[in-house]
């Protein structure tokens, strides 16, 4: 027996060396960086200590923080609800329909193609004169709008893309969640007379909670780190991104300038532990919200 | 079709409305893609004509040609490849061990320590990010003249700083417990009384056993890696030549310039996706079953 626990501890080595080296030891580091302030060049242990200041700066003074910090918000309370809901659109009018594998694969090609391209491709996109999408737009009597030029309508022109090309994977969970409803049920409530809403409120909705909690939960933690689709959609360097005039700077992209590009590695940290925290108490109040009775170990 | 019921959905309503919805959306999925690959193939005139032109009056295919002749899309495909495929098949391996350690093994603190490989998956990369940056760049006998820990490089200057800090995923030890929890105990035992080493059951019953759960570990985190542009970009920031496909193709942005050059940009991410595409579309199952087991069904 004794000899069966080793066993299972050095199957376990790898796994804890690693998150030793690369979890706990930077996560730690980061809470002591997040005190100080330090621009890499120097050896870390002799950063002068600054207290709460890096925290109080970026929380009272650095308006492009609180401005990514609201983006951010906006982008994470817009977008992940969105993209949800048109998948478990999608799913529903998919379900009893034959080549599923055909339409899911269609869905699923944004998913599968690195975002950064196609950022990049939705750019010239939303170009204001020759671009693809004022031309439909055009064409169905609706004026060019300015898309991506424009502060006022920048944000919410990254969070269409995102919302596109986030469908896809939201979409794959929300089916296989209504594959695994029996058709009995339905086929029962028909006999029953309970009308499409009805049916989807009372039977689709209830036994889909799990996997509604699983894609807002995962689906919320990788939209508080968007980074990719504002790289590529508003500016050739990573410097210069999040404009015009930081309506679409997020707090990822701002961390990254303030770390790579400004070399603060002290305020960067702070910024990822603001980060952190909200992140936490955001996935503990979905789940509360939605499991009133407990949480199930999903 | 005479005779036939009228083909109705779960919910009662025709299925031809949802055909029309479906199709609508599905549309939107495609035509970015469409648009960019006739696009590569425009001349520069064509790309700002007013009205648009949908397709190249004669393909230009010398934009691929001039594409790569500025930007090695060759070399960042090969770059890619080593990296995702090291991780892949790094995280199959420690996935198994762990995976099985976790499930088949009964000793103390073994519920903690699966609880915080998961909660591993709510902290944001940020977190992570500037000090094994620092880490990687001071790693002693590494990349040249660099033991004392100042002055060198470090582990920058190589491909191991893109793969070491994804060597190990939470999300594929997860999910290859899950598995591995369904295989029979008593297949085991009998191994163990036939004298088989517990290191001989992990690769001789387990690993065979748990194949189908390690494809689409491996698979999922192949693409998953393929597409990420976080910390290769960080990375590359001190060594170009490690650049990803990713990166490299965010530098086609300032290797051509975007507003005159647009044609070229199209034409390097449509050698840049295009291919893998077809790819990763025909893995679609281990894609798929990646992301439904990933915790939705118990």
């Amino acid at each position: 027996m004794r000899s069966r626990t080793r066993a299972a501890w050095l199957f376990l080595l790898p796994a804890l060396v690693f998150y030793a080296v690369f979890l706990i030891f930077p996560v730690v580091s980061s809470l002591y960086l997040s005190f100080h302030e330090w621009n890499m060049l120097t050896p870390p242990l002799q950063a002068s200590s600054v207290g709460m200041q890096n925290y109080t700066h970026i929380l009272r003074q650095d308006p492009v923080f609180l401005k990514a910090l609201w983006n951010t918000l906006v982008f994470v309370a817009v977008s992940v609800p969105l993209s949800i809901a048109l998948a478990v659109l999608m799913a529903t009018l998919m379900s009893r329909r034959r080549f599923a594998g055909l339409w899911r694969l269609i869905f699923l090609l944004p998913t599968i193609t690195p975002a950064i391209a196609l950022g990049m491709v939705w750019r010239y996109l939303y170009r204001p004169n020759y671009g693809l999408i004022n031309t439909l737009l055009n064409a169905a009597g609706i004026a060019s709008q300015p898309w991506l030029n424009d502060p006022a309508t920048a944000l919410m022109s990254i969070i269409i893309t995102a919302v596109w090309a986030g469908i896809g994977s939201n979409l794959i969970v929300v089916d296989a969640g209504m594959r695994d409803i029996p058709e009995e049920y339905y086929e029962a409530a028909a006999i029953d007379g309970a009308h499409g809403w009805q049916r989807f409120r009372h039977i689709t909705l209830p036994l889909l909670k799990p996997t509604l909690l699983f894609v807002f939960v995962t689906g919320t933690i990788a939209a508080w780190q968007v980074f990719d689709f504002i790289v590529a959609m508003t500016a050739p360097t990573l410097g210069r991104a999040g404009g015009p005039v930081n309506s679409t700077m997020t707090l990822v992209v701002y961390m990254y300038q303030t770390a790579f590009e400004y070399l603060n590695m002290g305020r960067a940290s702070a910024m990822a532990y603001v980060l952190f925290f909200i992140v936490i108490a955001v996935s503990l109040v979905q789940l509360r919200v939605f499991w009133r009775g407990g949480v199930e170990n999903y | 079709m005479a005779g036939e019921v009228r083909p109705v959905n779960r919910y009662g309503k025709p299925m031809a409305v949802g055909s029309v919805v479906l199709a609508v959306v599905a549309a939107t999925m495609v035509l970015p893609f469409i648009w960019l690959a006739l696009s590569a193939l425009k001349t520069r005139a064509e790309l700002v004509a007013v009205p648009p032109v949908w397709a190249p009056a004669v393909p230009q295919w010398r934009n691929f040609k001039a594409a790569v002749s500025e930007v090695p899309l060759g070399r960042y495909y090969l770059n890619s490849f080593i990296v995702a495929g090291a991780i892949s098949i790094s995280v199959m391996i420690t996935s198994a061990m762990a995976g099985f350690a976790l499930s088949k093994y009964a000793f103390r603190g073994r519920d903690i320590v699966f609880q915080g490989i998961l909660a591993t998956m709510m902290l944001p990369s940020f977190l992570f990010t500037i000090p094994v940056y620092y880490m990687m760049r001071h790693v002693p006998f590494a990349g040249g003249n660099n033991w004392l820990g100042y002055g060198g490089m470090g582990l920058l200057r190589s491909r191991l700083s893109m793969i070491l800090p994804f060597a190990v995923s939470a999300w594929g030890i997860f999910l290859s417990r899950q598995f591995i929890m369904g295989i029979p105990d008593s297949i085991l035992d009998a191994a163990r009384i036939d004298g088989a080493s517990e290191s001989r059951i992990l690769w001789s019953i387990i690993v065979p056993a748990a194949r189908p759960a390690l494809i689409t570990v491996g698979i999922y985190t192949f693409i998953s890696q393929w597409n990420n542009l976080f910390w290769p970009l960080v990375v590359a920031t001190s060594a170009p030549e490690l650049a990803t496909l990713t990166v490299g193709l965010k530098m086609l942005e300032t290797s051509f310039d975007p507003n005159r050059n647009a044609h070229l940009i199209l034409a390097g991410l449509t050698l840049g996706i295009m291919p893998v595409m077809a790819v990763f579309a025909s893995l679609q199952k281990y894609y798929v079953r990646g992301i439904t087991m990933s915790g939705v069904k118990e």
